[in-house]
């Protein structure tokens, strides 16, 4: 490991044993870049105030670098520590994505289907959009994590890193059948082309990659925690 | 004097976060060492605590963080927000109330045999 080899390597400078150190450690982090650039910018940070504060107490720059990189534990255990921090940041942004395009991607469906639930009632309405439980189901998963990983956790229990991962998965797969239906069920029924389904599918077609990324970076996530 | 394993400061580490942040701003590294130093070394806690638990506070709302520029280098202060102060506040009371009762049971005394 980076700090087991780089306590012993007296003859190293202490910003290329630094550097080495932080290169292993941004190798082994996993998350969203601009929480891992914070952390390792963070972490480069400590690690200079601790290499001074030695060379302050008389070690020579070589043996300081050392002892700090030793203070601040292994690239492996400090990527471990940070996994789950990094995982939480992930499955927010990932939510908070998919929140803030569900009402670009619903708009076009709207304006092609032209629901009117006062009319029809909630029943027709449910039945002209099958997809509308889903679609409620996703919202409050999605709300429920979010505010559960967020400043609403002092009141409410603290959803874990894994438990947000697998809510982002769930969001996604959601997302996914919710879109896949609404372009089959357009599909079967037969009606004309017009410029607003070209986009609500487009849209849709859209989001289904959107979603597919997000489940294959979440299931390679959700791997390396177990 | 051994040193504290993490662990058994699971559920106080908060508050000790928070209190180490009470009189002002202060950057990471500077967190570790003042919890060691303000415990007289017990409390020498790795990076790999300290670092993702000032996260989670900050994600939380407890604290909240600036970016300076110190020395050429960026650095990370962290500072406690008003709810930081209400909730290190309770958790002071809560410690207190917990403290005074383990405190209590663990004395060196006779208990009373039962029957």
């Amino acid at each position: 490991m980076a700090s087991d080899r780089l306590a012993t390597s007296t003859g190293t400078r202490p910003k290329d044993a630094l550097a080495t150190y932080l290169s292993d450690l941004a190798a082994q982090l996993r998350g969203p870049r601009r929480r891992r650039e914070a952390i390792l910018t963070e972490l480069r940070d400590g690690l200079e105030q601790a290499t001074q504060d030695r060379i302050a107490t008389g070690l020579p720059p070589d043996r300081a670098a050392s002892a700090a990189i030793t203070q601040f534990g292994s690239p492996c255990a400090v990527a471990d520590a940070f996994a789950g921090e990094l995982t939480t940041a992930y499955a927010r942004r990932t939510i908070a994505c998919f929140i803030a395009t569900g009402p670009l991607v619903g708009i076009w469906w709207l304006l092609l289907l032209n629901p009117s639930p006062w009319r029809t009632g909630l029943i027709a309405f449910v039945a002209a959009i099958p997809v509308i439980p889903l679609i409620i189901t996703a919202i409050a998963a999605a709300g429920g994590t979010l505010a559960t990983t967020g400043r609403l956790m002092r009141w409410l229990p603290e959803t874990g890193p894994a438990l947000a991962l697998a809510a982002t998965i769930a969001i996604a797969t959601l997302c996914m059948i919710i879109d896949l239906t609404m372009i089959t069920m357009i599909m079967v029924s037969g009606a004309p082309t017009r410029p607003l389904m070209i986009m609500a599918c487009a849209a849709s077609l859209t989001r289904i990659a959107c979603s597919i990324t997000t489940m294959r970076h979440a299931n390679l996530m959700q791997s390396l925690m177990i | 004097m051994l040193p504290m394993r993490p662990e058994l400061l699971k559920g106080h580490l908060d508050a000790l976060l928070l209190a180490v942040l009470e009189p002002g701003p202060q950057h990471g590294y500077a967190v570790i060492e003042s919890l060691r130093s303000g415990s007289d070394g017990t409390l020498d806690l790795p990076t790999g605590t300290v670092y993702p638990a000032l996260h989670r506070l900050e994600r939380a709302g407890l604290i909240a963080s600036d970016w300076q520029t110190v020395g050429g280098r960026r650095r990370r202060a962290y500072h406690l927000t008003p709810a930081g102060h209400i909730a290190l506040s309770e958790q002071r009371a809560l410690w207190d109330q917990f403290s005074t009762a383990v405190t209590t049971l663990l004395k060196r005394r006779t208990w009373p045999a039962t029957a």
